[in-house]
């Protein structure tokens, strides 16, 4: 079985995943509440948590699937994209435990772990297909042909759509992550009270930096003491702007590729209104679109392994490969 | 007992493979590549990492990224082997190795890490108690020598081996082995975002 690790932003997780897609265990720390105070991701911090957890959640992967180590044959870790600080911890635990296994390691790149989070048992989802990845790092529409890979068709300019969630909410003085806490306000609002720009960027890129200035002007051009009652409306008109943006990008995309099939990745995923305006769309289970470990192993089942000890140097890197 | 020793918390990471208190061989390279080093270390003496018998790391002061490194490391290690750790300071290393100096590390943001009277401390490099004649040591001291010199301290030539926290000296140094999640960083420092309400 696979051991995936994955500590790119602010999850600590880790998985077993066997040859065949079948998750044996999915651990997820998610330090959501350590950051919810800065009202947002802090590296450093990110970092020296993952440093305490990186070593438990591996240790209570394998109680889960009731294994040991013996039972590991290839260690998968995010090696990238990523904050620098949080990948290196999880990429230097990973590197020494395959190294004192001798087991093969294979370096996995996040955005096609969100993919393969749809290659997992029960219900996989076979290439080819047009793909939103959303999440509070990334928006990206990616054109995929197979299992072991994707090329990038659009990306966003400014601001990932779940940061724009996350901004937001902030404006709005609701909690941080901030997608969860919009989506559940909205259901009482009206989308239709206001009209927020989508940002009309030219081919399949994505823009949400106006968007949060048109709600920050109508937060503050609000009457004294009327935040209360227009909440519900601003974040449903809120939501339904960034949601409109994302599925006419990837129904743009998916006509352009001529894909029939269109799937959504990524923590975004779990957005009630996205799921109701792409009815037809392949979802990951909620669990496997938030970070997490089993879409890192899931990934390394389509990547060639570096033979022990080849991977000794293998450096983690920020950007997108 | 072999132990396999490193430090990753300053630019410039050390290891070593000590047997019974016995240097088989030492390494200085990058940090990403500790585990190169290790393993180059091992082949030497014709070992296996199976055959450890504990790791002794250092925990820094330094460079957080770089100490996470090696705890990250260590504490893997310990897993995958099912050996004991032990922390070591970074700064009592490099004393270690320059007996009666005093040790000071770049801590970046024109400051650095001295220990004073048993505790790691940062301070401005022209608030480090040093009397005519005091000896510092470690990539502080050489990033500030004219500050420190002018304070009447010594520092030896910017290419001495007194400068590096050679990782013998952790595996030297280190008693207290035991659990690896007991080894915790030495950050000295709070996070920036932690500050204002610290
Ligand atoms: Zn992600």
């Amino acid at each position: 079985m696979i051991l995936g690790v994955e500590t790119s932003c602010d999850e600590t997780a880790a998985a077993l995943v066997t040859r065949g897609g079948e998750v044996l265990a999915n651990v997820v720390s998610s330090q959501a509440d350590l950051h919810a105070r800065y009202g947002g991701v802090v590296p450093e911090v990110a970092s020296r948590r993952h440093l305490e957890l990186v070593v438990p959640v591996v240790r209570e992967a394998l109680a889960e699937a009731n294994a040991t180590l013996d039972d590991i044959e290839t260690v998968a870790v995010t090696n990238g994209p990523g904050l620098i600080g949080a990948l290196l911890v999880g990429l230097s635990a990973a590197k020494a435990l395959a190294w004192a296994r001798r087991l093969a390691l294979v370096p996995v790149d996040h955005l096609h772990g969100h993919v393969a989070s749809l290659y997992l048992e029960p219900e996989p989802v076979e290439p080819p297909f047009a793909c939103l990845l959303a999440s509070g790092g990334h928006t990206l529409l990616l054109d995929v042909r197979d299992h072991g890979g994707y090329r990038v068709l659009g990306t966003t300019l400014d601001d990932a759509a779940g940061e724009a969630f996350d901004k937001g909410a902030r404006l709005l003085g609701l909690g941080y992550p901030g997608g969860a806490a919009i989506d559940r306000l909205a259901r009482e609002g009206d989308a239709e009270a206001y009209t927020f720009p989508v940002a009309r960027v030219p081919g399949l890129d994505f823009s949400f930096s106006g968007l949060k200035t048109a709600l920050l002007y109508a937060v503050r051009d609000l009457p004294h003491g009327e935040l209360e009652r227009r909440r519900p409306d601003l974040a449903a008109s809120y939501q339904r702007a960034i949601i409109r943006a994302l599925v006419e990008r990837v129904e743009a995309a998916a006509s352009r590729l001529g894909a029939e099939q269109v799937a959504v990745v990524g923590g975004v995923a779990a957005n009630s209104e996205l799921r109701a305006s792409l009815p037809a769309a392949a979802l990951a289970p909620l669990p496997l679109c938030t970070d997490n470990a089993a879409m890192i192993a899931s990934a390394a089942r389509f990547v060639e392994a570096i033979p022990w000890p080849g991977y000794l140097a293998v450096d983690a890197r920020a950007s997108a490969a | 007992m072999d132990v396999l020793a490193f430090d990753t918390a300053t630019s410039v990471v050390t290891a070593a493979l000590v047997r019974d208190g016995q240097v088989l061989g030492e390494r200085v390279s990058r940090p990403v590549s500790v585990l190169e080093d290790a393993h180059a270390l091992l082949a030497g003496a014709g070992l296996v990492p199976a055959e450890l018998d504990a790791v002794a790391v250092g925990i820094g002061p330094g460079s957080f990224t770089g100490i996470r490194l090696g705890i990250a490391t260590a504490r893997a290690l310990a897993l995958a082997l099912d050996v004991p750790v032990a922390g070591v300071s970074t700064l009592r290393a490099l004393a270690a190795g320059a007996p009666g100096s005093l040790p000071v590390i770049d801590a970046k943001r024109r400051e650095v890490f001295v220990e004073l009277d048993g505790e790691p401390h940062v301070l401005a490099p022209a608030g480090v108690p040093v009397e005519p004649g005091t000896v510092c040591v470690g990539d502080g001291a050489v990033r500030y020598r004219a500050v420190l010199e002018a304070s009447g301290a010594e520092i030896p030539p910017d290419a001495s081996e007194l400068h590096v926290p050679r990782a013998c000296f952790h595996a030297l140094l280190a008693r207290d082995y035991g659990a690896a999640e007991r080894v915790e960083p030495l950050y000295v420092r709070i996070p920036d975002a932690d500050r204002a309400s610290a």
